[in-house]
């Protein structure tokens, strides 16, 4: 197993394109967090007022760069192209059968590459989730607003996971599919045009409107579900779904996915 | 050092046949050329042979399947195809991936880019090589856990005649050094001047494994010349024996089935003086094309032209 993780990091490493995705998701992340702590900054500068309850939700969303208030992951988009290169490029570029006869286990290299891919994509967003809090306490601390809370490192701690389960998500299905191409048009379009036409479907047709609250189950999301701060949960599976509800569901489909590509590497031919 | 044994190997795509009860072996310190036509089932016998394809029957090297091999690419290199990896990642650094996944220390990695001529481009993209450079670089990852067995599938396309001759002259350097090298290959002058022994398939079946020598004297346009004035005399005394076929061209005999000192013998037994008695060896190209005959996978029609139906099998003997 050690051989196939120091194939796999090596791996990872030498390849340009790990370094500018992962360029491509701090700058993005640091931009969010940079835009929200400075508007806020401006907007209590020149409207001095009390915020209530939602100083502690300022945290959370500058950290997770606006995710936590229902917005789209982007740096967990970004950071999840890294999985799905670390399978494209084994198909594309018949890489496979070279990585097969340098490990000869198939097993160790489909566990080597979602080990090294998640534990990259974790530290990656953890960093940029701290250092986008910082950036919102620099800008936020003459306010009273406090950044450094409870919920914000809960709200970092949970996008961690959701940024891996996503990344293992992906990569499953590029393992599944054998094609970067599609997977990558399928975690943009899955989430952003299929999600939000059956949820349409289920509020629009009269005789789906009586299920549309069944649209919660849908994987994506349930996954936001995980950072989103902004609306409580009444139980594990209510409407919404609550953090754990919505990592049971975008996780158990990441896991469904990740056990099937794993049935198929060892049956298929490389 | 390690034999190579292919037991019963076997491989069907959607109910077709692409290799079929193949068996064979390599011996170490030998070039073994691994010829068929176009689709015999070459690369998919070498993907089984490795565990890469699913399939019937086993291959072992020194007794293991390559599966049991504990990191290995110091046991069995191989070269699958033109251009194993990925275009952007840095020649050096696509060894180093490697050799980290069998422990080999990198300054292997910087000992086989300078054997292979590659120390140049070490830093380079392979997107930029030619077809030949990137064998090498295919050959350098093959040759980077200095492993006792070689398997490689057409290693000499796109090199040059400079690239060509040096290849054969590693290969055979390597085998000298007592490893076990299985190499397929079109250009057949090429496996004439560099294979110790051949295995030849056609439409995934075994059709004649054995020293090289052995495959060319087989064949029938090797032949025993002979130039005598009692002609027909010899002739007929050859005529009375079991598989001994001889015809008459410009004036000589051209005998098959008979190898030169037993024609000698003969004619003296009989008192037949002889002018000339020299042998006539086939190319390894008309050997292999006698031996594939009709196993070809992919027919080119000659325009206007029908192709004549050929058997399978190979002939045994012949007829005047």
């Amino acid at each position: 197993m050690s051989a196939a993780l120091a194939y796999e990091w090596t791996r990872l490493r030498t390849i340009r394109s790990t370094w500018w995705l992962t360029g491509i998701a701090v700058v993005i992340g640091l931009l969010i967090a940079f835009g929200i702590g400075f508007g806020s900054a401006v907007d209590l500068s020149n409207h001095p007022r009390d915020l209530g309850s939602d100083r502690d939700l300022i945290g959370p969303i500058v950290a997770t760069s606006a995710a936590a208030a229902g917005a789209p992951c982007l740096v967990g988009y970004v950071l999840a192209m890294i999985g799905i290169l670390a399978w494209g490029h084994e198909y594309r570029h018949g890489m496979i059968r070279a990585s097969l006869t340098a490990l000869n286990s198939r097993g160790a290299l489909w566990v080597a590459k979602f080990a090294v891919a998640g534990a990259w994509v974790a530290v990656v967003t953890f960093v940029v989730t701290v250092v986008s809090a910082c950036l919102g306490w620099l800008f936020l601390q003459d306010y009273g607003v406090p950044v450094f809370t409870a919920r914000t490192w809960g709200v970092v701690g949970r996008e961690v996971v959701y940024v891996v389960v996503l990344t293992w998500l992906a990569m499953a299905f590029t393992a599944l599919t054998r094609s970067q191409a599609f997977a990558l048009v399928m975690i943009f379009l899955w989430p952003l045009l299929v999600e939000s036409v059956i949820t349409a479907i289920l509020n629009l047709v009269p005789g789906l409107r009586d299920h549309s609250e069944l649209a919660r189950f849908l994987p994506f999301g349930a996954g936001s579900r995980m950072l989103d701060v902004t609306r409580d949960a009444s139980s594990l599976f209510g409407s919404p779904l609550s953090a754990t509800g919505g990592f049971i569901v975008f996780g158990g489909l990441a896991a469904v996915l990740m056990v099937v590509s794993w049935l198929l590497l060892q049956r298929r031919d490389a | 050092m390690a034999t190579i044994e292919a037991r019963g190997l076997g491989k069907t795509y959607g109910g077709k046949t692409a290799v079929s009860d193949l068996s064979f072996e390599v011996r170490p310190g030998s070039v073994t050329g691994f010829l068929g036509p176009n689709g015999a089932g070459k690369s998919t016998t070498m993907r089984l042979m490795l565990g890469l394809d699913h399939g019937a029957g086993t291959t072992t090297f020194d007794g293991r399947l390559f599966t049991e091999l504990d990191h290995p690419m110091r046991h069995v290199g191989a070269l699958l195809e033109a251009k194993p990896f990925h275009p952007t990642r840095k020649a050096r650094n696509h060894l180093r991936m490697l050799a980290a996944a069998n422990g080999i220390p990198l300054a292997r990695v910087d000992e086989v880019l300078g054997q292979l001529g590659l120390a140049e481009v070490a830093r380079k993209k392979p997107k930029t090589f030619s077809l030949g450079m990137g064998q090498r670089l295919g050959l350098a990852a093959a040759l980077l856990g200095d492993p006792h067995t070689l398997i490689l599938d057409e290693p000499a396309n796109g090199l040059d005649p400079q690239g060509i001759q040096w290849m054969r002259q590693l290969l055979k350097h390597l085998a000298g050094q007592g490893r076990s090298v299985l190499v397929s290959s079109h250009l057949l002058s090429e496996m004439a001047l560099l294979a110790d022994d051949l295995v030849v398939i056609g439409r995934g079946r075994l059709i004649s494994s054995g020293p090289v020598d052995d495959f060319v004297r087989g064949a029938r346009g090797s032949v025993v010349v002979v130039r005598s004035p009692q002609t027909a005399q010899l002739a007929e005394l050859l005529q009375r024996r079991d598989e001994v076929s001889a015809e008459l061209v410009d004036g000589a005999l051209q005998v098959n089935g008979l190898d030169a000192e037993a024609v000698g013998d003969l004619a003296f037994d009989h008192g037949i003086r002889l002018h000339e008695l020299t042998t006539q060896l086939a190319t390894l190209e008309e050997a292999f094309l006698e031996a594939t005959a009709g196993a070809e996978e992919y027919l080119a029609h000659e325009p206007g032209h029908e192709p004549p139906p050929r058997p399978l099998e190979r002939p045994q003997g012949g007829a005047w």
